[in-house]
């Protein structure tokens, strides 16, 4: 029974949150606002899981939110430019892939622990963003290809839900199936005890990083196409809804280690959260302060991996 | 050569910088052999073990296993070559399964080309059967090891080092912080590697471990060998008394 606690507490505790508002929040049921939701939860969700690779492997990636940013800014220029929609999808996920490596270089090559070395590249990126649109941001006319690729639909299904369980499976088998998965676990739980059975350690962070600036680099895709627009700082919001995706999500299913079900269920959550309180007429200052409970509470109940990426200063 | 030492160590030094951890240090590792290493606080013995399973480079000095000379650039490459090494602390990922302890670093998997993905059950299977050579009654090879006892964790550690069919198994005080009844049981851990005809360097502070399983014993002092002996008729209490003599 307490095992059970444990593992689905939070889970249950969400699905009854979720549940509270189908039969209260009015239109909170409606099928158009569930896919609202969903749609809501992919960029969320691909920020979030990109946080927990690098967690997973027992670093704090705190410039996700700023790679992001930077490399909407990246797609944007490259689309505006005239190269086209692949170009700019490409140029993005590169953006976002090449600044996860240089966290990865900094952390393991020059030895700077990811808590500064991630909060120095994410003021490099966004210091790069506004370089890049002199503070102004790309909107204007985005090539429906571009678009299309969040705002379109394949055989029916919005195509930012296909993304998300795309990302979720990619994320799921990588680190449950493959060797690399168990090796960043074992990274990430005992660094010594994985260099001494013969793991990679140094190459395995810079995999969890690396995937968290890739990660960073889709989702950043994703939100320039469904927004039609691509302004510095566009994904600094996300920051902290992420990492509570994360934290809430490591008090499920596998408590204590961050995990993609209980990530993506909690992104979903949250945004579940946020959408049922404006629909019931909360103020939206109240969705901040439930976040902030959220990532306390989140961390109080089980963090052992985040204090010790953290407190490894 | 299956008849010379399986372990030789010749004029081993460590120097941490002003700090001279071992000074020069001969040893012959007998084939089959449980060898205790004794000594006082900070007398060498993690540092010898460290050296001579590539966790750390000699100073000076040179390593031969079955008489040919090595230099591991890991304790991976150690692995490879049948010597494992137990480290007291950092052994285990304690929220990792049981068989994720055992394969870490040696997942096995199965599929085609790069297409890879870890077989899962295999490992299940693999590791429940390692520890059933150890006596181990752990059946739950998804638990987390951090609900597992003291001895049951120096189980899977072993259980790791068998995976590698290990002939020569390193432990650095497999027994301090354990209870009574868990130091025992890793006795008998050790005595069930001796009775497979592998090779064991024990070291310990618990000279009742020494007089249960080893053979023979060396005492180190200051970084360098002050005794070597069989441990045939000592007690306990002789011991304690060898090691207090040579650290004075
Ligand atoms: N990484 C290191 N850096 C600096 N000095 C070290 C290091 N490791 C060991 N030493 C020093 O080397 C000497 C021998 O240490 P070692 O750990 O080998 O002793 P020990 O016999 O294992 O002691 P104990 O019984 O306390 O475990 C000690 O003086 C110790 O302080
Ligand atoms: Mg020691």
């Amino acid at each position: 029974m307490r095992a059970v606690v444990e593992r689905y507490g939070t889970a249950l505790a969400g699905l009854a949150l979720i549940v509270f508002f189908l039969v209260f929040a009015p239109n909170f049921a409606a099928p158009a606002n569930l896919i609202n939701v969903v749609k809501d939860t992919c960029v969320l969700a691909l920020l979030a899981l990109g946080f927990g690779f690098a967690l997973t492997a027992g670093e704090l990636d705190l410039s996700f939110a700023d790679v992001a940013s930077f490399a909407a800014v990246m797609a944007g220029f490259l689309v505006q430019a005239g190269h086209g929609a692949a170009a700019g999808a490409a140029g993005a996920v590169t953006a976002g892939l090449a600044l996860g490596l240089v966290n990865g270089a900094v952390v393991t090559r020059l030895n700077v622990p990811s808590l500064i070395a991630t909060l120095g590249l994410a003021a490099v990126a966004r210091g790069l963003a506004f370089w890049i649109t002199q503070g102004v941001g790309f909107t204007g006319r985005w090539p429906t290809a571009f678009t299309g690729l969040a705002r379109g639909t394949t055989l029916g299904v919005p195509n930012l839900a296909l993304w998300l369980i795309g990302a979720t499976t990619f994320a799921w088998v990588l680190l449950k199936w493959t060797k690399a998965g168990a090796h960043l676990a074992a990274t990430g739980e005992a660094g010594e005890a994985a260099r001494l059975a013969g793991v990679d350690t140094p190459r395995m962070r810079r995999l969890g990083l690396a995937l968290s600036g890739a990660f960073a680099g889709l989702a950043a895709l994703l939100l320039a196409a469904n927004l039609s627009s691509a302004a510095p700082n566009m994904a600094g919001d996300f920051f902290l809804y992420a990492v509570a995706a994360v934290l809430l999500g490591m008090t499920m299913f596998e408590p204590g280690r961050p995990n993609v079900p209980g990530t993506v269920f909690a992104a979903f959550t949250l945004k579940a959260l946020g959408n049922g309180m404006v629909l019931m007429g909360a103020p939206y200052y109240a969705q901040d302060v439930a976040l902030g409970v959220i990532i306390v509470a989140s961390v109080a109940v089980s963090g052992t991996i985040l204090r010790k990426a953290a407190f490894r200063v | 050569m299956s008849t010379g030492p399986i372990l030789a160590l010749r004029g081993l030094a460590k120097r941490y910088g002003a700090v001279e951890a071992l000074r020069g240090v001969d040893l012959d590792v007998a084939r089959g052999e449980v060898l205790a290493i004794c000594g006082d606080n900070g007398a060498g013995k993690s540092s010898l073990l460290k050296v001579a399973s590539g966790a750390e480079p000699p100073s000076a000095g040179e390593i031969s296993l079955d008489g040919r000379a090595v230099s591991f650039r890991s304790p991976h490459d150690a692995l490879g070559m049948g010597l494992a090494t137990i480290y007291q602390d950092l052994a285990l990922a304690p929220r990792l399964s049981i068989a994720q302890n055992v394969y870490m670093g040696s997942e096995l998997t199965r599929g085609v080309g790069p297409l890879r993905l870890l077989d899962k059950a295999a490992m299940a299977r693999g590791a429940r059967a390692l520890l059933a050579r150890l006596n181990s009654t752990l059946d739950d090879m998804a638990a987390p090891v951090e609900h597992l006892s003291g001895g049951q964790r120096q189980a899977v550690a072993i259980a790791r080092a068998l995976r590698w069919d290990a002939r020569l198994v390193l432990m650095d005080e497999p027994t301090a912080a354990l209870g009574v009844r868990e130091s025992a049981q890793v006795r008998e851990l050790i005595l069930r590697l001796k009775q497979e005809g592998r090779t064991v360097v024990l070291v310990s502070h618990d000279m009742r471990d020494v007089v249960a399983v080893a053979d023979r014993v060396v005492i180190l002092a200051g970084g360098r060998k002050a005794q070597e002996r069989p441990v045939d008729g000592l007690d306990a209490t002789d011991l304690t008394r060898l090691v207090m003599n040579a650290a004075a």
